[in-house]
């Protein structure tokens, strides 16, 4: 927990780079997701690679590994933004399809929509060609801590 | 399951050859247990590379996730069988009800239980492997709804060797 919370703590001061954040999560690496800073924004990358096609004779991404690389993306997302940093549970996450996700790279942002005591509403967009194409949109709920429900 | 026009290749054939054919869902050592025209059921072993949170050692869901759009994709192709098409996801949204236990494998079980000319409309439910028989749907880990568009393919419409 607390060494989650200082890496989350020196994530945000720009001393330890975000990706040692992907890279203690082994779905995230077994995906190969990256991320990248351009100021305080991140943008998550899926890169194209053989291990995440679905359909073989298209080429096409599997949707699958789009939705758990988008969901992996706005759980690392939230995990910034928390005063105290735990690992967020997925409720709920719902997925529109919009295009072929077609054999290159991939990439997410994340908006957080609310952010309660217990609860995240996250929207996360996917593409692939340009931002304002997504191939992907997905919206999902998480839970941010259990500890404390009770109180 | 119908005998006439019997293809000479069954619902399990045809749902076995595509998953070995999906190199994801290969790498996710993804096992189709059953396919009839009602239900397909697929199960997905623990694997340490596909854990979510390394404190707990949880599966991540977005594995989940890929294993029943996997198994809704064949439950699709079980009722279109024995012709073939392709059914790209348009939506789907999955509760997770429960996290999975380490080290326990987890089994999907999904019907297609609307096929129209151009939708289809899939049911999923995950259980604990060992525990799918129980009727307690306390024991489920979770749950998914999904539409898939079907695309015919011209001239191809039989599956061929």
């Amino acid at each position: 927990m607390d060494a989650l919370k200082s890496l989350v703590e020196s994530c945000r001061r720009g001393e330890t780079p975000y990706q040692t954040l992907i890279e203690r999560v082994p779905y995230a690496c077994f995906l190969g997701i990256e991320v990248a800073a351009h100021g305080e924004e991140l943008v998550f990358m899926l890169p194209k690679s053989p291990s995440n096609l679905g359909n073989p004779t298209l080429p096409a991404l599997h949707g699958g590994a789009v939705a758990g690389f988008m969901e992996q993306a706005a759980i690392i997302f939230l995990l910034l933004q928390m005063g105290e940093p735990r690992v967020p549970k997925t409720i709920d996450f719902t997925i529109d399809y919009l295009r072929a996700g077609h054999f290159r790279d991939t990439f997410a942002e994340c908006r957080v929509t609310r952010l309660g005591r217990r609860v995240a509403n996250v929207h996360i967009s996917a593409w692939q060609v340009r931002r304002s194409e997504p191939i992907a949109i997905a919206r999902a709920h998480f839970l941010l801590s259990e500890e404390t429900a009770s109180d | 399951m119908t005998s006439q026009d019997a293809p000479g290749y069954t619902r399990l054939d045809i749902c076995r050859r595509f998953v070995a054919s999906v190199k994801h869902s290969t790498l996710l050592e993804l096992e189709v247990l059953e396919a009839d025209e009602e239900t397909v059921r697929v199960r997905m072993p623990y694997q340490d590379v596909l854990v979510g949170n390394p404190e707990t050692g949880v599966t991540h869901g977005g594995a989940i996730f890929a294993l029943m759009d996997q198994a809704g994709g064949l439950a699709n192709a079980c009722r279109i069988f024995p012709d073939f098409e392709i059914t790209p996801t348009i939506d789907m949204r999955v509760d997770h009800l429960r996290a999975p236990r380490p080290r326990h494998a987890v089994v999907c079980e999904a019907h297609c239980y609307r096929l129209s000319q151009h939708v289809a409309f899939v049911r999923m439910s995950v259980f604990e492997e060992g525990t799918e028989n129980e009727p307690a749907s306390s024991e489920l880990l979770a749950t998914g709804l999904a539409t898939y568009m079907r695309m015919k393919l011209p001239g191809a419409s039989r599956v061929v060797n």
